[in-house]
């Protein structure tokens, strides 16, 4: 494993990630949020919605998808379009709002697209991108008769939304390429899940539309690469949705300038699961690598932050 | 007395039959352009028999979920569908409010360099018979950017503005108004004759002059059903000679025809809007506003109650302005006695 390690982060090639890549896309996700964070704690970052602590859903599934593959995700998006590949700048640029945004700065977070790179929406409303994920699978197979899959991010919580049911309802019975994906954090912002979910799992709730479902550990990316390689070789070959349980914890509070209800011992606990420590004892890597490997992924998040600092505001768009 | 009306309305065919026409010609030779909806095969079949008969394999029917079925619509225009969503009665359009006032009206506003915008056509019928059978919505649609609002008043229109929103980029909402009685339809109105298609496609945001006249005192603007019923009170009142009007029949009440209404009121300076809608809020409140904001031109409005269509046939007429209120309301602008 490492004799493969490399000293800058690698170019994106999903289909032929090793351990360490995938460690190494978690970092990026977590160096970009952090220097985001601080951006959105002057105000020059709106209230972002950050993944710290559930990075290993995100890149462990992307990476089991080929590139031809499309994804629709959820608000809490940034793990998602670094992991399918967004090209880095033009994605903090529109996360920050400026003119050279993969939307040209209209989108940020809650809207973005980059058809490009697979990444075809991402939804602020909780729930949508279930139905339009099961849409565009529905035209990858039936219209354009290509055998590209779709990966669907959502919550926990978003399975108490009628638009997740009329998704799967949909996706049943269109016989699509959908594969959902759940990141199961336990929590609906603030809320815990007694509130919002009936069930032990939210695989069971697939059940009822006919839908396989698994439950796994959503922190150890090598579970989450294995059972999505094998979760997405069923959606392509059977083209039938199927359903990934991830169980994760999300350590951010639910958006930037947002309280968390959590107690510090809490978080605190939550961090001892975290996927990148988990990662690192797997991979056995030393203080040393560790430490040159963060101050890479520092260095290139800084640069391209710093570019997109400088670069220009848009204009309003005329009616 | 009053006494119960009845329901011959649902039998209308001539738009109906314009519009099917025109999705038909377009499906011929653009194999993106897709139906989708609830019952949508079953619905062909007696709407639209063509289009069961060559494109069968392009209709699609979903489960009674309006707004997950419109946000799947949705899914499948970002690889290249242009999808035709029939969501039948207006009603259902606030069943599937999220998906076209988040998801689609948002669509083409957020674009990737070299990405094509979308085509989106949701199609829904007007009825106005009861609290939530066909309401009339439209005004709603009008102030969500990203839409386009299209209610045609003849069968010819119908044809030409379905041509011009499968091949526009943008979303459409395809109002059809079923209470447009086939029976006063006029000639020179319908998009076929002996056989012949006579209909055009219509670009967006141009009104029709239903009627016209350099000797022009009254400028009377409306749309959708209205317009037959004001031709039926203008009838009466032109026995009365040297009194001549404008009737603007608007077709897309967005975008709206801004150019046609002002050049029609700079000459009549007097402008009657008369709506099938809900007065206030509605639209004839924005034609109004801005008309009077911008040129020395009185206006005046004429629109139904701020109250729920009740189900009851003897009270149906009352949602929107009748014949009689539409004849006072012109024979007041003109200063005719009798009003």
């Amino acid at each position: 494993m490492r004799s493969g390690m490399r000293s800058t982060i690698p170019e994106h090639s999903p289909h032929e990630m090793t351990a360490l890549d995938l460690y190494q896309q978690m970092l990026l996700v977590r160096v970009l949020e952090e220097e985001l964070q601080t951006l959105c704690d002057t105000g020059e970052g709106s209230d972002m919605h950050f993944n710290r602590g559930q990075e290993a859903i995100a890149i462990g599934v992307c990476a089991a998808l080929q590139p031809t593959d499309f994804t629709v995700t959820h608000h809490r998006m940034i793990a998602h379009a670094v992991a399918k590949g967004v090209p880095l700048y033009p994605l903090v640029a529109e996360l920050l709002g400026k003119a050279d945004g993969v939307n040209g700065g209209m989108a940020g977070e809650m809207h973005l697209r980059h058809p490009a790179s697979g990444f075809m929406h991402s939804f602020q409303l909780v729930g949508t991108a279930l139905p339009v994920a099961a849409g565009l699978a529905w035209a990858a197979k039936y219209y354009q008769k290509i055998d590209a899959i779709v990966a669907v991010f959502c919550g926990d919580a978003a399975t108490s939304n009628g638009q997740f049911h009329e998704g799967m309802n949909l996706a049943a019975v269109q016989k699509v390429p959908l594969l959902v994906i759940c990141e199961n954090n336990g929590l609906a912002g603030n809320v815990r899940s007694p509130v919002y979910l009936p069930t032990k799992t939210v695989a069971e709730r697939a059940s009822a539309y006919g839908i396989r479902a698994v439950t796994i550990d959503g922190n150890r990316v090598d579970e989450v690469f294995r059972v999505a390689k094998e979760a997405s070789a069923y959606v392509r070959e059977e083209s039938q949705p199927f359903m990934v349980e991830c169980n994760t914890t999300r350590i951010s509070r639910h958006k930037q300038g947002q309280g968390d209800l959590r107690t510090k011992e809490e978080i605190a606990d939550l961090a001892k699961r975290d996927p990148l420590l988990y990662e690192e004892k797997r991979l056995g890597l030393g203080l040393q690598e560790k430490a040159s490997l963060l101050a890479a992924t520092r260095a290139l998040v800084q640069e391209v932050v710093t570019k997109v600092r400088a670069a220009p505001a848009p204009r309003f768009p005329t009616p | 007395m009053i006494t119960a009306t009845a329901t011959p309305f649902l039998r209308n065919r001539l738009i109906r039959d314009a519009i099917g026409r025109a999705i038909y010609e377009v499906m011929k030779e653009d194999n993106s352009v897709h139906l989708f909806g609830e019952g949508s095969l079953v619905k062909q079949h007696y709407d639209a028999p063509l289009i069961e008969k060559d494109f069968a394999d392009r209709v699609h029917t979903l489960p009674i979920s309006e707004d997950g079925d419109l946000n799947f619509a949705v899914g499948a225009s970002l690889l290249g569908v242009r999808p035709v969503i029939d969501v039948i009665t207006s009603d259902f359009l606030y069943r599937c409010m999220d998906s076209i006032a988040n998801t689609a009206a948002k669509l083409n506003f957020v674009n990737s360099p070299g990405e094509k915008p979308k085509t989106i056509v949701i199609r829904s019928e007007f009825l106005t018979v009861g609290p939530t059978t066909g309401q009339r919505p439209e005004a709603i649609f009008c102030h969500i950017p990203g839409l386009n609002v299209v209610i045609p008043s003849t069968p010819r229109d119908a044809y030409g503005l379905m041509l011009t929103a499968l091949k526009t980029r943008g979303v459409t909402i395809f109002f059809e108004d079923r209470m447009i009685a086939d029976a006063e339809t006029r000639r020179e109105d319908r998009d076929t004759e002996d056989g012949r298609f006579l209909g055009k496609a219509i670009a967006f945001g141009h009104a029709a002059f239903r009627r016209e006249s350099s000797q022009a005192t009254l400028t009377i603007c409306t749309y959708g059903l209205m317009r037959q019923v004001v031709e039926k009170a203008l009838d009466v009142q032109e026995a009365l000679p040297a009194v001549a009007f404008d009737l603007i029949d608007l077709r897309t009440l967005y975008p709206i025809d801004w150019g046609t209404l002002a050049l029609s009121t700079k000459k009549t300076g007097k402008l009657l809007i008369i709506e099938p809608d809900v007065q206030y809020g509605g639209v004839g409140a924005e034609i109004a506003a801005t008309i009077a904001e911008n040129n020395p031109v009185k206006v005046a409005r004429l629109g139904g109650p701020r109250q729920t269509i009740p189900a009851s046939s003897y009270l149906r007429n009352q949602s929107m302005p009748t014949e009689e209120e539409v004849l006072r309301a012109i024979r007041h602008e003109i200063h005719d006695p009798r009003a």
